[in-house]
């Protein structure tokens, strides 16, 4: 509509024009009377052209224009803000990705929220998980009306692995999960082919029937759409698949099958065996009320504590119920050391925000003259703040877009980096809610570096602050102010990051260090677990079979040149947290305990020559040897804490196979993590009703040629069967370390940024003073002050704030000590040695970036300087 | 930029003027500065320009809709005209301005 205007207004002044004409003036006096009476025809324009819709984004384009200019004629200054400002965005956006993907992106199963997992905890009996039994199922389903659907499964699907058999195919292990048949229907979800389990498929003695995930059936059964029905062998019995699972449903986790739970009465029927844990789904109702999180937990609990009261033979008067929502059982002890890393990237990303600060600051006071002038000649302080806005947003995109860049690779290596159990890791990617997090972090920083520095920059009365910015005489009060802040928020941020660091570096150190009992670190552990039913001979059981087995194979191994020792384990050192726990108590305890809180400790069945394999020292008594038969006198071995207060020779009872008289103490090692003792109870193979499903060898040869010569042992043995997970009892120890050790890889890479940071900000700092006053100095110089004195007095005031920064930063760290001493092994979260000495570093590090251009400045102005100026 | 206060209260009186004028039938930017002036008998002098950015903002609101015609000097302008909404406008505006006119005489009268 603009365009009509210069017409119009033509037209309106030749109106005007002929008006003045009619009345007899001259054409001169006629124009002259028509262009002022019209007015200034340009503003007209302006005006008219403000109206338009576009004319906020021709402004908005205008200030960007400016701000590129400015960028690009300054561009080594800027290079370094957006280089730091990408780092910090690209960390945070990294490790956001990570959380997004482990704890915010939804689970597969609809109404997650209504999901709960229950067991029971004994604090009497000790720190492990109670688990339950199968009747205990219907004790929930009947007492707590809350429920919608519940479900039963066991705690670890440790031992339930089947070996499926593909005619024309290898056979592999996959992880399968006994479930009862409500399930899936806890979990919200149904097959996408065929059908889900029904009561029907529950029964003893049912039909055999299996629901196959999404990724078996692609990958075993070959994606065949005619699978529903058919027979399927696993571990050698027919199975008929019902259904195939909805792709992504993969719970609990690894589960590749699903098989009715209770099909057996052994199961079904009996309290004691324990080995489930309940997942219930909630009324949909339940979540609205308020506290229904609470009320379950409390109506769980009072259900538990009266099935103690009615079966006292069962379950202790301890114990209590554990409700768990699914989000968390999922994510486990990674949801708090995600959030705990999050936090640090995020200190890392106000770190280099206020190192970007500090250098467009420098860069602002520096401008002051040219801003001043344009307040002077009519820009509103609204215009410069916006310009600054505009350059600061500039600077955020192009670090933004480098931080996605860097977000991209860093995402890439700690997924490879990352430790294996933390769920769904290695899904994260850069997408729309890492594209947010991102545009938000660089919102943020924008306003922090720019608009915040300018805003100081102008609230300077113009007049004055164009005579200072004009001869630099003085120093700008308000602009050092700002930057004091800077400088004394930069050095708490980062020492706390280094504090924390430097924690999780001692306490990895003293995870490394710790005696985790087992000293041949080299010794070669595999999984090689009896299977196929037809190994078992007739009229034999499963046991049997085992002990046989592995006594032809040990003795064959032992004969084997270049094997120093062998023996077979019920479960590998460090194998997860999983094992079995068993009550006991010595014989001259048995009078106290009336009630069943009897401790627990990690039972493991061993062959003789174990011991001597893994390293651990026998103190006192002897090994097992090949008389400990199973009809000979039942023997334990007990380890050195339990042995402190029960000595040799008295019997101790176990939850499982009696009495057995203790013969031999072997010294403390560390079955289910390398940070935390437990107790342990060893008993002789021969003697458990267990099979040992470990061998664990030794030898002069490398592991390639023992894992080759095992294999080819086992295969002249019963060729179906298949050794698996391989690994050194090094690897194992590493591989318990691994979350620790990424933890504190990236911390440590946090905090040696941020400390690089902090001595980036504190060198332009004091550069951009030396600048500022040079006048000052080289006058001082000129009277005869001695450079060190000079020195001093210039770093003094910056490493003064240094270091109440410091005192804010550790007082803060030791104060947050424990939101992260979940992370800590060995070390205390206010060791003041550790919070000093990291002060200390990083107030070198800061001495240092000030010294050295006050140093060579010191030098530089020297009297010639003032004459120039 | 000009102090932004001092501009508003002009066009919210300009506006009503101009809509006023357009009451009385369609049109140009010249006429409805020479109505101005005539109906206040010269004692309001409109800067002329300042029109046109008027015109366009109740354009853009659509109270005003243009067209291009022949004019009675035998010349092409663009020729203003109030829409049903403009018409509406107008007789608010007038109720209003009366009713402020009023009050602020009232105010203002000799004690």
């Amino acid at each position: 509509m603009a365009d009509d205007l210069p017409e119009e207004l033509a037209f309106h002044l030749d109106e005007l024009k002929q008006e003045r004409l009619a009345l007899g003036d001259t054409e001169a006096q006629a124009d002259r009377f028509a262009r002022i009476t019209l007015g200034n025809r340009t503003s007209v324009h302006e005006a008219v052209h403000e109206i338009g819709p576009f004319y906020f984004l021709e402004i908005a384009a205008r200030y960007v224009q400016i701000a590129l200019r400015t960028l690009f004629r300054h561009r080594g200054a800027y290079l370094a803000a957006i280089g730091i400002l990408a780092l910090g965005i690209g960390m945070s956006v990294a490790m956001f990705s990570l959380v997004d993907a482990v704890l915010i992106r939804p689970l597969p199963f609809p109404g997650q929220e209504l999901i709960r997992v229950i067991w029971k905890a004994d604090p009497l009996a000790g720190p492990h998980v109670e688990e339950l039994a199968y009747p205990e199922l219907r004790d929930l389903q009947e007492n707590i009306t809350e429920l919608e659907y519940a479900a039963v499964m066991p705690t670890s699907l440790y031992g339930y692995g089947q070996v499926l058999q593909m005619d024309g195919a290898k056979p592999v292990e996959i992880e399968a999960a006994p479930v009862s048949h409500d399930f899936f229907r806890v979990l919200g979800v149904s097959p996408a082919q065929g059908r889900n389990f029904a009561s029907s498929d529950e029964r003893v003695n049912a039909p055999p029937v299996v629901i196959v995930s999404d990724r078996v059936w692609r990958q075993q059964l070959g994606g065949n759409a005619k699978v529903v029905g058919r027979l399927i062998r696993l571990s050698g019995k027919g199975y008929t698949v019902i259904g195939v699972m909805a792709p992504g449903v993969e719970f609990p986790r690894g589960a590749g099958l699903w098989l009715p739970l209770g099909v057996e009465s052994r199961i079904v029927e009996r309290r004691g065996a324990t080995f489930l844990q309940a997942i219930v789904r909630l009324k949909a109702a339940q979540s609205k009320a308020p506290q229904s999180g609470d009320r379950i937990a409390r109506r769980v609990n009072e259900l538990f504590k009266r099935l103690a009261a009615d079966y006292p033979a069962f379950y202790s008067k301890s114990q209590h119920g554990v409700v768990t929502p699914l989000v968390e059982y999922w994510t486990g002890s990674a949801r708090i050391h995600l959030w705990i890393m999050l936090g640090a990237s995020l200190l890392l990303l106000i770190a280099s925000t206020i190192t970007c600060g500090i250098l467009l600051l420098s860069r602002t006071l520096s401008r002051r003259h040219e801003i001043n002038t344009r307040v002077a000649l009519g820009a509103s302080r609204g215009q410069i703040l916006w310009q600054l806005a505009a350059e600061g947003t500039v600077i955020a995109t192009i670090a933004a877009a480098g931080g996605l860049w860097i977000a991209e690779a860093a995402i890439r290596s700690l997924i490879r980096w990352a430790p294996p159990d933390i769920p769904r890791l290695p899904d994260a990617t850069l997408n729309l809610h890492t594209f947010w997090f991102a545009a938000a972090a660089a919102a943020i920083a924008a306003v922090g570096c720019s608009v915040v520095p300018g805003w100081f920059a102008i609230r300077m009365h113009p007049e004055s602050a164009l005579r200072e910015g004009g001869s630099r005489s003085s120093r700008s009060r308000r602009g050092a102010k700002t930057r004091n802040v800077f400088i004394l928020a930069q050095a708490a941020v980062t020492v706390m990051l280094l504090a924390i660091a430097a924690l999780l570096v001692l306490s990895y150190r003293s995870m490394m260090a710790a005696n985790t009992g087992f000293a041949n670190r080299e010794a070669l552990t595999m999984n090689l677990q009896l299977r196929s039913p037809e190994a078992i001979p007739v009229g034999g059981t499963d046991v049997e079979a085992s002990r046989s087995f592995y006594t032809n194979l040990l003795g064959r191994l032992r004969q084997a040149p270049g094997v120093t020792s062998a023996a077979g384990v019920l479960i590998r050192p460090l194998e997860g947290t999983i094992g079995w726990d068993v009550p006991y108590e010595f014989e001259f305890e048995t009078a106290r305990s009336s009630n069943r809180a009897l401790p627990k400790a990690n039972y493991e069945v061993v062959t003789p020559h174990y011991f001597k394999t893994v390293g651990t020292p026998l103190l006192e008594g002897r090994d097992f040897d090949d008389h400990d038969l199973e009809t000979g006198n039942a023997v334990a071995i007990i380890d050195q804490t339990l042995a402190d207060h029960s000595p040799l020779g008295y019997r101790v009872h176990l939850g499982l196979g009696g009495w057995k008289k203790v013969i031999g103490v072997c010294s403390d090692a560390r079955y289910r993590s390398i940070t935390a003792k437990g107790i342990d109870i060893f008993v002789p193979y021969l003697q458990a009703a267990q099979p040992t499903n470990y061998l664990v060898i030794r030898g002069t040869r490398g592991a390639g040629e023992l894992t080759a010569l095992v294999r080819r042992s086992v295969a002249e043995i019963d060729s179906r069967q298949a050794i698996a997970g391989v690994a050194t009892i090094g690897e194992l120890i590493d591989g318990n370390a691994a979350r620790h050790r990424f933890n504190m890889i990236l911390l440590l890479w946090f905090g040696i940024c941020a400390a690089i940071l902090a001595a980036s900000g504190v060198y332009s700092v004091v550069a951009e003073t030396m600048v500022e006053r040079r006048t000052e100095i080289a006058i001082k110089i000129a009277l005869g002050c001695k450079r060190p004195g000079l020195i001093r007095e210039i770093v003094s005031g910056t490493l003064g704030l240094v270091l109440t920064g410091e005192v804010l930063g550790l007082g803060g760290a030791a104060g947050a000590g424990s939101f992260f001493s979940d992370l800590l092994y060995g070390v205390s979260p206010h060791d003041p040695v550790i919070l000093a000495f990291m002060g200390v570093c990083l107030f070198a590090v800061s001495f240092m970036a000030a010294f050295c251009p006050a140093w060579i400045a010191a030098g530089r102005y020297s009297s010639a300087s003032l004459r120039v100026s | 930029m000009e102090d932004s206060r001092q501009v508003d209260i002009l066009q919210g009186t300009l506006n009503m003027m101009i809509l006023r004028v357009l009451q009385q039938g369609e049109a140009n930017g010249y006429e409805i500065a020479k109505a101005i002036g005539q109906r206040s008998e010269d004692l309001l002098q409109v800067e002329h320009g300042s029109l046109y950015p008027a015109l366009r903002r109740l354009e853009a609101k659509g109270l005003v809709k243009q067209q291009w015609r022949v004019s009675a000097t035998g010349r092409r302008a663009r020729y203003y005209a109030l829409t049903s909404a403009g018409k509406k406008q107008a007789v608010l505006e007038h109720s209003r301005w009366r009713t402020l006119v009023e009050a602020i005489t009232r105010v203002m009268k000799p004690v």
